[in-house]
């Protein structure tokens, strides 16, 4: 049993025959389920790094605001406010899209 | 293609038809990520796969979220290195009439709201159009054989009740002929689209309804009985081997009829 951290979480891989479960440890010290029989034959070095590439990808990190958005520019009288150009796939709705934090 | 050397991404993996689909090509030794909104119902299904030997990765993620949908995308491709057959079966159900009347006025006294409405064109059909779109982006880039698979319904001909439902299902059984064109237009031969619109299904909705309504749903199915979902599953199946399958949509309702026999 093999643990590493990524954006202050631990995750846990573990061999099972001849491939890895990978799994994220929650705050009570339970565990939720990240994926099972990967990275078939793989060494323990090279089975985390890639978990380590895997786990980057589902738990995306940090705000990437790409604007500004002057096509969409908001009005007040004959004020233009330009604001982050929110459509870009990168941009990460905090508030509500609490799926892509980690905790 | 093939199953076993197949990736397939599902999405509303984690329930109904979409889970069935993802246990079903795992068991084929096919390597799954599944997507779902719930982690607790992603534990399950992980670790129901992972009982049988199978390969699977478990992704939360809401398809109507941009980053989201680039997000399991990334992931299957960073787990498998490959993604070759998406099936969109993430959706929701929110009936009602556009209109209710009142008994007593003959005024109308209820609309169908618009959060209503834009919830089920939200998760049915944008998030169906963002799933397929960033799949088939990993698929060009990757140059891997692929197949997209909307999940259309039957219900998408016009259901009472369902307006919000029947619309955005109507417009998801389009998608593989539109999809394949511009396909054909770009110069793009990899990758193949085939929409499955399902009929009555027995999932736990249907099967835990009240009797008497499933017996009156059955009267008008000619095969007398539920569809299951792994014969949808063994559908897309014989749609990831057989490559003659393209820009169509299939009904699989075990022969839905009006009443009177007029096959619908």
């Amino acid at each position: 049993m093999n643990t590493f951290f990524y954006n202050d979480t631990q995750f846990l891989i573990e061999k099972c025959d001849d491939s890895w479960n990978l799994s994220r440890v929650l705050s009570d010290g339970s565990f939720a389920a990240v994926g099972a029989g990967l990275f078939k034959g793989l060494l323990l070095d090279e089975a985390q790094l890639r978990s380590q590439e895997l786990v980057k990808a589902i738990y995306p990190v940090g705000i990437k605001v790409i604007g500004p958005d002057v096509a969409h520019p908001g009005r007040v009288g004959d004020l233009r406010i330009i604001g982050p150009n929110v459509s870009h796939p990168n941009f990460i709705y905090w508030n509500k899209d609490s799926s892509s934090l980690v905790r | 293609m093939e199953i076993k050397s197949s990736v397939f991404l599902v999405t509303g993996g984690t329930s109904g038809i979409g889970e069935t689909v993802a246990r079903y090509f795992a068991a084929q030794g096919a390597r799954v990520a599944v997507v779902g909104r719930r982690q607790e119902a992603i534990d399950r299904v992980v670790s129901s796969i992972k009982q049988t030997g199978g390969e699977v990765i478990g992704i939360q993620g809401n398809v109507t979220s941009e980053a989201d949908t680039a997000k399991f995308v990334r992931a299957t491709v960073a787990a498998f290195g490959q993604l070759n057959v998406a099936v969109c079966a993430a959706g929701i159900i929110s009936d009602g009439t556009m209109l209710t009347l009142d008994k007593e006025t003959g005024k109308v006294s209820r609309k169908l709201s618009y959060d209503k409405w834009q919830n089920v064109i939200d998760g049915d059909l944008t998030g169906t159009f963002l799933t397929l779109r960033d799949a088939a982006e990993a698929m060009v880039n990757g140059h891997w054989e692929g197949l997209l698979v909307p999940i259309s319904s039957v219900n998408k001909i016009g259901q009472i009740g369902q307006l919000n439902y029947s619309s955005a299902k109507a417009a998801v059984a389009l998608m593989p002929k539109i999809i394949v064109g511009e396909f054909m237009l770009r110069g793009i031969k990899n990758i193949r689209c085939v929409g499955v619109a399902p009929g009555y299904t027995a999932t736990p909705m249907l099967t835990g309804m009240n009797q008497e309504a499933l017996q009156a749903i059955l009267a008008d199915v000619h095969l007398g009985r539920l569809i299951d979902a792994n014969e949808i599953a063994a559908l897309i199946g014989h749609c990831v081997v057989n490559s003659a399958l393209n820009a169509t949509t299939i009904e699989i309702t075990g022969g839905l009829c009006n009443a009177g026999g007029i096959a619908k």
